[in-house]
């Protein structure tokens, strides 16, 4: 469970967000839909204990990320924008490193880590060393080390960046089996498509406040407009940056 | 468990920095080098003086110089003065016809004699008659290295053959010689054989210094810098570990690499001198002595760490960090600079400076001369405060949301 409350954050003069209000339930999911530069990244990164907010508070599972941080990081799973894994380290390597880090060892934690290889099919690159592998194959490894721990709540920063189409697909399979399973999903993303295909709840982001929230039938209905796109294009007030 | 649930992350993250740099190879190739490079430095710059003292000596007192005399025979008497003084003189027949000045000239230019000597033709007049008589000396002075010497013998030989006959020519007129003699230098060495060692010993602490930095650099760029750039920065700083275990796990990690480096470049200099057969080098480093100087400097490794990864910390990617790196090595041997110098005795003054300290406490080791244990332990104090200042510097920059670029 995360919520957000009038959250506020501003690099100099930039209001990177200004007043972002939403929450995100236990097993749901719950996009962040956005232009680029909207403030959708600098929300994430002030719920995952990177930033801390100007003012507003933001509470995970009703832990504060400013007051309990370490709390806070031990509940929340991330795959931050970018993500880098260690190049001369294996796959599980890289996975049983952040395992450890939050306190996980031996036996428990090598089947944990074979688990997610399953879930994610990393049976093929699981114990090479990671030079050379594919943005997919990274991608999943980021993902397998997010998850390792079984966290309740998990952010993910434009997840589907540099995926074909078939690693696409098999992240939006991830995610929606960690939704079955009860966890809170909330990922942040540019591509109308792919919010509009798994979110049981959109919170629209333009300019570093909430344009518009609520399901996609709601917004629909909101906007009066029958197709979700142009739904969007009217909450956010313009055409810019949409894919 | 061996540690406490509290410091897991830190021995985590320790650990897996120690094991991701073990497999890169940029870093064991720095370690390798450093025990070969190190003692190679030194030794091959110790051999190479060795080997020119030797071949100045052998040139100077073995072999006779042999100078090639033009009208030898209208001076018999300094004939003799130079073969007794070990100069061989060698009769230079030319043609009469050609021009004499221009060939001898040429002889020497073209390399074919380093020096020759021409006796004037009045010379034996104007000697005879108690006048200054002329000799020219014909030599090539762009010559360098260790034929200079045969020319520099000749002329005091001959200076002295000079001024001996001056003043047996005083004394015929019952004239002191003392008369043209105003002062006496007198020049009283009083080195011992260790001591020279110590000014050729000042090297050491250079080289010490220098890779005990460079054992650490890559893993201060590595684990701060590199980590940024690489993007996995963000995702270890959302981990439930204490920023603070974090910085220290990296520092340590780096710390680790660099001890390591300089133990190797320590064991590597010390059978360099058990087995180099260098003559004048009569020091010995033993493994007490190796304990000593590795124990005794080993706060220094935290500072040159704590300041590397601090420096590294600050840039924006692998390169700049690089070049910072390379600009910050520079600094501790600044201090050491000042050692070769002025090399000052080890005082309350001198061992509270981080690197200079060192440097003094690796010569007076190294020549077996004990430092009193307080200024030792000033030394150590006064780093291990400097490297816990940059470490604090350090963590709270960590804090810093800045520090995710």
């Amino acid at each position: 469970m995360i919520e957000v409350r009038d959250l506020k954050k501003y690099f100099g003069k930039v209001k990177a967000i200004d007043g972002v209000s939403f929450s995100a339930r236990d097993g749901q999911i719950t996009g962040l839909l956005g232009p680029n530069g909207a403030g959708k990244s600098t929300t994430l990164r002030v719920l995952y204990t990177a930033f801390n907010p100007d003012s507003g508070s933001a509470l995970i599972d009703g832990l504060d990320v400013v007051q309990d941080s370490l709390a806070v990081r031990s509940s929340i799973g991330v795959l931050t924008h970018g993500a880098g894994i260690y190049e001369r380290l294996t796959a599980r390597e890289n996975v049983r490193y952040f395992g450890q880090l939050h306190g996980m060892s031996g036996h428990e934690l090598n089947a944990r880590i074979d688990e997610l290889v399953d879930m994610l099919e990393m049976q093929d690159f699981v114990e090479r060393r990671s030079k050379g592998f594919s943005q997919g194959q990274k991608t999943k490894v980021a993902l397998a080390r997010a998850l390792v721990h079984k966290p309740k709540n998990v952010l993910l920063d434009e997840p589907t960046n540099g995926l074909d189409v078939m690693a696409t697909r098999g992240l939006r399979e991830v995610i929606l089996r960690l939704k079955d399973a009860g966890h809170c999903v909330l990922f942040s993303s540019h591509v109308m498509q792919e919010v509009a295909a798994l979110c049981d709840e959109i919170v629209i982001v333009a300019h570093g406040q909430v344009a518009a929230s609520g399901s996609p039938d709601a917004l629909r209905n909101a906007t009066q407009e029958s197709n979700l796109e142009d739904a969007f294009v009217k909450a956010i007030g313009s055409e810019e940056g949409l894919l | 468990m061996m540690h406490n649930n509290k410091f897991l992350g830190f021995w985590t993250i320790l650990r897996k920095e120690v094991i991701d740099n073990l497999r890169d190879r940029r870093t064991l190739t720095t370690m390798g080098i450093s025990i070969i490079v190190g003692p190679l430095l030194m030794f091959g710059f110790l051999w190479f003086i060795e080997k020119t003292v030797n071949e100045e000596t052998d040139l100077v007192s073995a072999k006779p110089i042999e100078l090639p005399v033009l009208g030898a025979s209208k001076a018999p008497n300094l004939m003799n003065w130079l073969a007794q003084n070990n100069i061989e003189v060698v009769e230079l027949n030319l043609d009469a016809a050609s021009d004499q000045d221009q060939a001898i000239d040429k002889l020497v230019s073209e390399g074919e004699k380093l020096m020759i000597l021409e006796i004037g033709s009045d010379f034996a007049t104007s000697f005879e008659q108690s006048k200054t008589a002329p000799v020219r000396l014909i030599h090539d002075s762009s010559i360098s290295g260790v034929k200079k010497i045969g020319f520099s013998t000749v002329q005091q030989v001959l200076a002295r053959y000079s001024s001996t006959i001056g003043q047996l020519r005083l004394q015929m007129r019952g004239m002191s010689p003392q008369i043209i003699r105003p002062i006496q230098i007198n020049i009283s060495d009083v080195a011992t054989a260790e001591a020279r060692n110590s000014e050729i010993l000042t090297m050491m602490p250079y080289l010490i210094v220098i890779f005990i930095m460079v054992g650490g650099m890559y893993l201060a760029i590595d684990t701060t810098a590199g980590e940024r750039e690489n993007g996995s920065l963000e995702p270890l700083l959302t981990q439930p570990v204490k920023r603070s275990h974090i910085m220290l796990a990296k520092l340590s990690a780096t710390a680790v690499f660099s001890a390591l480096t300089f133990l190797l470049v320590l064991v590597g200099l010390a059978l360099s001198f058990k087995y180099v057969p260098i003559e004048s080098i009569t020091v010995s480093v033993d493994s007490a002595k190796v304990l000593i100087i590795f124990l005794s400097c080993l706060p220094f490794v935290f500072v040159a760490c704590a300041l590397m990864v601090l420096i590294a910390s600050f840039t924006k990617s692998y390169k700049e960090a690089q070049s910072y790196l390379g600009m910050v090595m520079l600094v501790p041997s600044l201090p050491l600079v000042m050692l070769g110098i002025l090399a000052p005795e080890p005082s309350v003054s001198n061992m509270w400076v981080p690197s200079l300290s060192q440097g003094l406490i690796i010569i007076e080791t190294i020549k077996g001369e004990a430092i009193a244990s307080p200024l030792i332990a000033l030394s150590m104090l006064s780093s291990l405060l400097f490297a816990a200042l940059l470490s604090y510097v350090a963590i709270k920059l960590y804090q810093h949301e800045r520090i995710l670029g």
